[in-house]
């Protein structure tokens, strides 16, 4: 009887050994998530705002104590220069959406960024404010510091997952990791002498620290712009310098660009007051300290500075004081030379600099040769791919000089499936030229990757609306004159209208560029009739942006609009990958069998009969093959005795017995309405009683051929 | 008799000799009527006045063609007064241009107008002695503005010849009076007083001028007759007093304090929405029953318009769920609609399963309907087809046999004789059909068409046959082949010989008319194409471009400036197009 107690206890062992291991990997098990998004900002809240709407499994990981700390930094001088316009009189919200680019999209008509702020350019604190009563009010699940420092992805059983690793040592496992990190690592530039430079980042923000300073700011962007406007009224002298000319928004239509809120400069460079913008490279460039006493041979030795900063993760607020501070320290003004001039290598190690060493020694007008107190890099943000593992990690952009992460036309990292990329990080599918990159562009983007993410994960079909042709142009006009996704996200996000018969399907929204895999990604066949694509685009922007004949106004001439206006596009089967990339320069979409542009309208009411309405109509009837036309019920009873089939207005009404009733007695035949065969000779005998409007139209447009379709 | 006293022209040359014939002697009086025969108005109306004024003037008629481009390519008028009697001695046959002086008549043609027309045109100017406060001409012209100039005994002779030059210039448009004793008033240029008039007619909602300017541009005229019509009419706004403005803050307190409310959700781009939009105004200030006629811009309210059909119609009470309209947007039918809707409802009985799918307020609308088409469908043999109602007959998909009538041009059967005839021929049409229903050997529906109550059923018949034939007509139609047969003009329609000839229908003996239209309904008008312009105006732009090579989307180097994180460099773009 020994053994069995012995047997028993050793058996009791292994077993709670067992149990405790079980424990243990239960403990040790990351938590496991569907949808794992990083980062709380603007488009992390958007993004947790879908995937709470559709009841996903999710969890936004932050690694701050609130939302938004972007922007408790930035900008710095605190002033939002994304338009806040509550008052448009009109009631209609989504378009009222078209001119508020701050609030996010919801259910909820009251969730508006006008709750927190009613200043056209809102105070920075307002937008944590504003993403924290988002996500109070819809009841997100976000983790407030969680710091992932590591992403990789692992391959399990049901798939590939990405594991996140906090600085804690906590994992989380996600299916699918949405990354709404945004951009903070300040860009950098190897040029001798970075060190001497300040940077946006850090630098004063007190104007009267720069009294009678002679400034350079390195950058011609807002927040350069920014930075200058503040102390214009102190420092003696402001230079902006930067490789490429000042690009305005209004001339533009780039939001990014420098926006007239901040451009104060412009005046006084141009009234020459002093300050000034200068083209140049900026890697060829070096910054030197030279004092002003010293002679053709200088001997004092500039101060040296410690090299410039680690990269790798988390907010740099306390980076700027390693630099900069070579302007208080050891004397002397600094100097922008060419990096060529400093061949002594003495003199790049902080020995003496020469008047040789300086551009003006050799042009006795160069620009920039007189001494500046302080130099300031404003050049903009990188996002930071270091928390990537190898497994994880999306290539860089080809744009933007790769400072931001690749993504597929739907917002998917290169090479790393399952992973997407939202909001500012994401722009570079439409860099320099939509909206994509700012809140008020990729709160569209997010929703176009949350559709996707149920067609792939869930089977739910892209969102559409099943319409006859009959209602198609009513919708149509609808959509231009209200739909504030493609207003926004213009080029980028468009309406698709899949054509099959009498019937068609239409789907808000869609990412263009990421046409050609439409079936796949929104579940949605293309039938045989083709499809239609609306995009908003701005125009050729050939003229003067304020100058005379910047705007067009006959609607023959709608393609040479220089603004926003809509354009649709019909093809007759799907667009391919090739076809994409041969799309002709500067064309957000292939060449298409049919292209009709609506006339740029000064109101942006696309509502007029003859200038919009008609020509629509028309173009859409060739994309269908069918008379669009309305008709009253006194037409379609002629028409439904005297044809085998009335047109499709008066199939879908007059025989459904809801006919529009005209003026029974002012009533007259339409012209078109041909005799039966065998009677064409008589055709004339009627036209005199025949009223003006039905004259053969379109035929005095010389160089409108009719397309074989 | 009449038609002795009427000419018949149809090219110029016609109306010249005509022009030739009365230098001279007589007044000609050309009138343009759309057809002619007893069912057309205008031709009524002429000839009632051919019957007062025959002996005076030449009265010549057109029924459109060349002569009316000539006399008037903008089609602003029907009647023309050609002033011929006063030219001095018959025109020689070398004469190169015998036309008379012509004064249009303004007004569309009717009997009435016609009249005062005509008395205008005897006497452009009356002398008076009366107070111009008590002056009353003639009833036929009291829609015609009078003017008053004033005379002194000194200068009568002048005053009369600029009477006479002022009523030569304004014939047609007013009525001159020349009066005495007043002392004040100095006429100092006729212009002034032709330009009052034709600025008057201009500003009096005379569309034909603009009609006129767009005619000019092809392509920008409307094609579409509810565009059109909408567009038209654009500087008439819409009185909304008589409907409520429904929106977001006010819609739930409107709608919960009436029994009834009807609401129109309307779109201010959708011309058919607005067509509807006028038609339920007209029904709100005809309604005197306690309903509330409200209306809903959805282009504004997009939360209370759900609904993805413009226009739409519901009809809302409190408390209970709201319920679609589907009957014919017209203001006729609706206010029937909203009537039976306000008492109560009972649900008309009616067996036939092809009337299972009507609303009961359609239903019930059709009821009450002249005639009620639901008794046509569920009882009547041989019914009277008319614009509300030709679609349920269409959805039986049976061929029609059918009947165009329309011995008098009003609207209701004023005369017993025209009525027995007619009730005549349609037994005999019945008889035919083998007592009708769906009991006839072809299944064919024996029905008929009044041309005077549907005057569309004239297009109808016009568009079957060409012309208009002798009335009544007899067509068999909607045959699944597509055919159309006209029974013979000539014999009378009696049942033994349309059975004849609808044996040889059947037998294919007899050949068709005509057949029914199969156009299938393509595009109305020419593309305009916009990339073959591209392609003419700016070659290589719509142009696909070669393969990329990877160049970074042309980014330059070296530039790295931003601020927030969106800036860059120059991309290389072609010259004219650095947008998208």
């Amino acid at each position: 009887m020994d053994r069995f107690p012995a047997a028993l206890l050793l058996f009791l062992v292994l077993l709670l050994s067992a149990v405790i291991g079980l424990v243990r990997a239960v403990i040790d098990q990351p938590d496991r998530y569907d949808y794992c998004v990083l980062g709380a900002g603007p488009a992390g809240m958007q993004a947790g705002h879908f995937l709470a709407k559709a009841n996903r499994n999710y969890v936004i990981l932050e690694r701050n104590s609130g939302p938004g700390s972007f922007f408790n930094i930035y900008p710095r001088h605190r002033k939002l220069i994304s338009i806040n316009k509550i008052y448009t009189g009109r009631r209609n919200r989504e378009f009222n959406l078209r001119h508020d680019w701050n609030s996010l999209l919801s259910d909820r008509p009251d969730l508006l960024f006008q709750r927190i702020s009613r200043d056209l350019y809102p105070p920075a604190d307002a937008y944590p404010r504003y993403l924290s009563l988002f996500a109070e009010e819809l009841g997100l699940e976000v983790r407030y510091g969680v710091d992932v420092g590591r992403v990789r992805a692992v391959q399990t059983p049901s798939g590939r997952r990405y594991l996140l690793t906090d600085r804690k040592g906590t994992e989380y496992s996600c299916r699918v990791l949405l990354v709404s990190t945004g951009l903070w690592d300040p860009q950098k530039v190897e040029f001798p002498g970075w060190d001497l430079t300040e940077s946006y980042e850090s630098v004063s923000v007190d104007p009267e620290d720069f009294v009678d300073q002679a400034v350079l700011i390195l950058g011609k962007g807002n927040s350069a712009f920014e930075t200058a406007q503040s102390i214009l009224g102190r420092a003696s002298r402001v230079h902006l310098y930067s490789p490429s000319p000042v690009r305005l928004a209004w001339q533009t239509h780039y939001v990014g660009d420098l926006r007239a809120v901040n451009n104060e400069l412009l005046d006084t460079y141009q009234l020459k007051s002093l300050d000034g913008l200068v083209e140049g490279g900026l890697e060829d460039i070096a910054i030197v300290r030279r004092h002003d006493d010293q002679g053709p041979h200088p001997s004092t030795p500039p101060p040296r500075r410690r090299g410039r900063r680690a990269g790798g993760a988390g907010p740099r607020e306390t980076e700027g004081e390693e630099r900069g501070e070579g302007r208080k320290g050891g004397g002397g003004r600094l100097y922008l030379t060419l990096a060529d001039l400093l061949d002594n290598q003495d003199v790049r190690n902080g020995s003496r600099v020469a008047a040789a060493n300086l551009p003006a020694y050799h042009y006795d007008n160069f620009s920039l040769r007189q001494p500046y107190d302080r130099v300031i890099t404003c050049l903009g943000f990188t996002f930071n791919f270091s928390i990537f593992d190898g497994s994880a990690r999306p290539p860089n952009s080809e744009v933007a000089r790769g400072r931001l992460p690749a993504v597929s036309p739907w917002y998917e990292g290169r090479g790393t499936p399952g992973l997407f990329v939202l909001g500012t990080a994401a722009h570079s599918r439409d860099y320099r030229s939509s909206a994509g990159g700012f809140i008020h562009g990729f709160r569209y983007t997010v929703r176009a990757v949350h559709r996707v993410l149920e067609q792939r994960y869930h089977g739910n079909r892209w969102p559409s609306t099943p319409l006859s042709v009959t209602q198609l142009h009513s919708w149509i006009l609808r959509r231009v004159n209200e739909a504030s996704g493609p207003y926004q996200m213009f080029g980028v996000l468009g309406d698709v209208v899949l054509l099959q018969g009498s019937q068609c399907e239409y789907l808000e929204e869609f990412p263009v560029q990421a046409l050609p895999r439409l079936p796949s990604l929104a579940g949605h066949r293309v039938p045989q009739g083709g499809l239609l694509v609306l995009v908003m685009q701005y125009g050729l922007n050939r003229s003067d942006s304020l100058g005379p004949g910047r705007s067009e106004s006959e609607w023959t001439q709608a393609w040479r609009s220089n603004f926003l206006h809509p354009v649709l596009y019909y093809y007759d089967r799907l667009p391919t990958e090739r076809d994409m990339r041969r799309r002709p320069a500067g064309w957000p979409l292939p060449r298409p069998k049919a292209v009709h542009h609506m006339i740029e309208d000064f109101l942006t009411e696309w509502d007029g009969p003859v200038s919009h309405g008609q020509p629509l109509r028309r173009f859409l009837e060739h994309c269908l093959q069918t008379d669009l036309r309305a008709f009253y019920a006194e037409t379609c009873f002629l028409l439904s005795l005297t044809h085998r089939r009335p047109p499709p207005f008066c199939q879908r009404g007059y025989l459904e017995r809801q006919g529009v009733a005209g003026e029974a007695r002012a009533w007259r035949p339409p012209r078109d309405e041909a005799p039966p065969s065998g009677h064409d000779s008589d055709s004339s005998e009627a036209s005199p009683s025949l009223p003006s409007y039905l004259s053969p139209a379109g035929t005095s447009v010389s160089l409108g051929s009719k397309l074989e379709l | 008799v009449l038609f002795d006293e009427v000419r018949y022209a149809q090219s110029v040359a016609d109306l010249q000799a005509l022009e030739r014939a009365a230098w001279g002697r007589s007044d000609v009086v050309l009138a343009y009527v759309q057809m002619l025969g007893v069912v057309s108005p205008e031709h009524r109306s002429l000839m009632e006045t051919v019957f007062v004024y025959g002996a005076k003037h030449q009265f010549v008629l057109t029924t459109g063609g060349p002569l009316l481009e000539h006399m008037d390519p903008g089609r602003t008028a029907g009647v023309w007064f050609l002033h011929c009697r006063l030219l001095p001695g018959p025109a020689g046959s070398g004469a190169p241009d015998p036309r008379c002086p012509r004064t249009p008549m303004r007004r569309p043609l009717s009997t009435l107008d016609l009249h005062g027309f005509l008395r205008l045109m005897e006497a452009p100017l009356t002398e008076v002695r009366e107070d111009p406060s008590s002056v009353h001409p003639h009833h036929t012209l009291l829609q015609t503005p009078q003017l008053f100039l004033f005379s002194r005994p000194s200068t009568e002779h002048p005053d009369r010849a600029v009477a006479t030059t002022l009523a030569w210039r304004l014939r047609g448009l007013a009525l001159l009076m020349l009066g005495s004793g007043v002392k004040y008033l100095t006429l100092t240029n006729l212009e002034e007083v032709v330009g009052l008039f034709n600025a008057q007619e201009r500003a009096g909602g005379h569309e034909e001028e603009e009609e006129e300017e767009e005619e000019e541009r092809d392509a920008d005229m409307l094609d579409d007759e509810v565009a059109e019509s909408v567009f038209r009419s654009r500087g008439v706004s819409l009185d909304m007093d008589a409907v409520t403005l429904l929106n977001s803050d006010n819609f739930l307190p409107a709608v919960a304090e009436h029994s009834l409310t009807v609401a129109l959700f309307y779109l201010k781009w959708d011309a058919v929405s607005m067509a509807v939009l006028s038609k339920f105004i007209e029904v709100a200030d005809r309604l005197v029953a306690d309903v509330q006629m409200g209306v809903v811009d959805c282009g504004e309210w997009t939360d209370l318009c759900a609904a993805q059909a413009f226009p739409s119609v519901l009809l809302l009470r409190p408390q209970e769920t709201a319920q679609r309209y589907r009957g014919m947007l017209g203001s006729e039918a609706l206010h029937r609609f909203i009537l039976i809707a306000t008492v109560c409802v009972c649900v008309y009985p009616c067996g036939h399963g092809e009337l299972d799918h009507l609303g009961c307020g359609s239903v019930l609308l059709h009821v009450l309907h002249v005639g009620s088409i639901t008794l046509d469908v569920c009882r009547r043999s041989q019914p009277e087809l008319t614009v509300a109602n030709l679609p349920s007959y269409l959805a039986l998909g049976r061929p029609l046999l059918l009947l165009f009538v329309g011995s008098e041009e009003e609207e209701e059967d004023d005369d017993e004789w025209a009525r027995r005839e007619t009730q005549a021929v349609l037994r005999e049409v019945r008889a035919a059909a083998g007592g009708g229903g769906e009991g006839g050997a072809e299944g064919y529906l024996p029905c008929w068409i009044h041309l005077g109550r549907t005057p569309a059923g004239v297009s109808v018949l016009r568009t079957y046959l060409g012309s208009l034939p002798p009335l009544p007509a007899l067509v068999l139609s909607q045959l699944p082949s597509g055919e159309l047969y006209h029974y013979p003009s000539h014999g009378p329609i009696v049942a033994r010989s349309v059975l004849h000839w609808l044996e040889g229908i059947r037998d294919g003996t007899e050949p068709p008319t005509g057949t029914m239209g199969d156009d299938g309904w393509r595009p109305a008008a020419p593309l305009y194409d916009f990339l073959s312009v591209m392609d003419h105006e700016a070659p290589g732009y719509a142009r696909p471009s070669s393969p990329r090579v990877k160049t970074g989307e042309g980014e330059e180097g070296g530039g790295r400036e931003g601020g927030g994180g969106e800036r860059e460099a120059q991309p290389s773009r072609p010259p004219w197009h650095s947008e998208l």
